[in-house]
């Protein structure tokens, strides 16, 4: 008998316990579902770029990103790289990625010795408070990134 | 659907006196909507079609030194800056497509001094 109440009170309790759980996934459904054409994670983008190589932490990449962006919309990024640009030698791509977007992917910046400086600016939009990240090929093939915060006070990725 | 109209743009080398040998700034700014095909119109309640440029291409003289592919996450009347140093005189051109096929081109001429 006490093995048979037992066994009806654990089922009682699992039931209890996976309902709000079913519900919570079916909340959650919608919100994942809002989609753009180009939708991509942090992690599938820097795959996709690296081709699976490690990316080192570098001090070469100098990145200046305003610390709180008052305008989700409007985000200047500016991206240096203290790197010679020599015959063969040079900053070959700048990439600039975002942690939290629908889309991590801003811009890819294919350079040429002719450019003198590793250098890129622009202006992205931010969906929240997330990180930036410059991702920076050398033409040695290897890579090194630097990423900063953002607050974001008003999201911009409508 | 190609639009024909040119959209507006502008090419701004900084700084304005420069001799050749110089590293400049080339700032390339069009004004472009910019569309992340998620957001609503305010006046019709539909969602605008994703409308963003893709595909840009600096080049001197007609050999390109820059290319960028850009998504639908950089802002709108997009601003994008690289260096370049300057060999002596000619024409920046630079080449800006976008997802519904639009194709435009902007140009100016590099007069270095001394």
């Amino acid at each position: 008998m006490k093995r048979r109440s037992f066994m009806k009170s654990m089922m009682a309790a699992s039931a209890v316990a996976a309902a709000p759980m079913a519900l919570m996934a079916k909340e959650d459904a919608p919100k994942a579902k809002k989609k753009g054409p180009n939708d991509m994670t942090y992690d599938a983008a820097v795959a996709a770029i690296t081709g699976g190589k490690e990316v080192k932490d570098s001090d070469k990449i100098k990145l200046t990103v305003p610390e709180i962006a008052e305008n989700g919309a409007v985000v200047p990024v500016k991206v240096e790289v203290d790197h010679p640009m020599e015959e063969n030698n040079y900053v070959k791509a700048i990439h600039i990625l975002n942690t939290k977007n629908g889309n991590a992917r801003c811009a890819d910046v294919m350079l040429t010795p002719a450019n003198g400086k590793g250098y890129f600016a622009t202006r992205v939009k931010l969906g929240g408070t997330q990180e930036v990240v410059g991702l920076v090929e050398l033409s040695d093939g290897t890579f090194i990134k630097a990423g900063k915060s953002i607050k974001v006070t008003i999201g911009g990725c409508g | 659907m190609a639009e024909t109209e040119a959209r507006k743009s502008m090419i701004k080398i900084k700084p304005k006196k420069y001799k050749a040998g110089d590293i400049v700034k080339v700032d390339f700014i069009v004004i472009h909507p910019m569309d992340t095909g998620m957001k609503k119109d305010k006046k019709t309640g539909e969602v605008k079609p994703a409308h963003y440029i893709d595909n840009i291409t600096f080049s001197f003289d007609g050999k390109p030194f820059t290319t960028m592919k850009v998504w639908e996450t950089v802002s709108t009347n997009p601003y994008f800056s690289v260096n370049f140093k300057v060999p002596g005189k000619g024409k920046i051109t630079v080449d800006y497509t976008d997802n519904t096929g639009e194709k435009n081109s902007k140009s100016k001429k590099l007069k270095p001094k001394g």
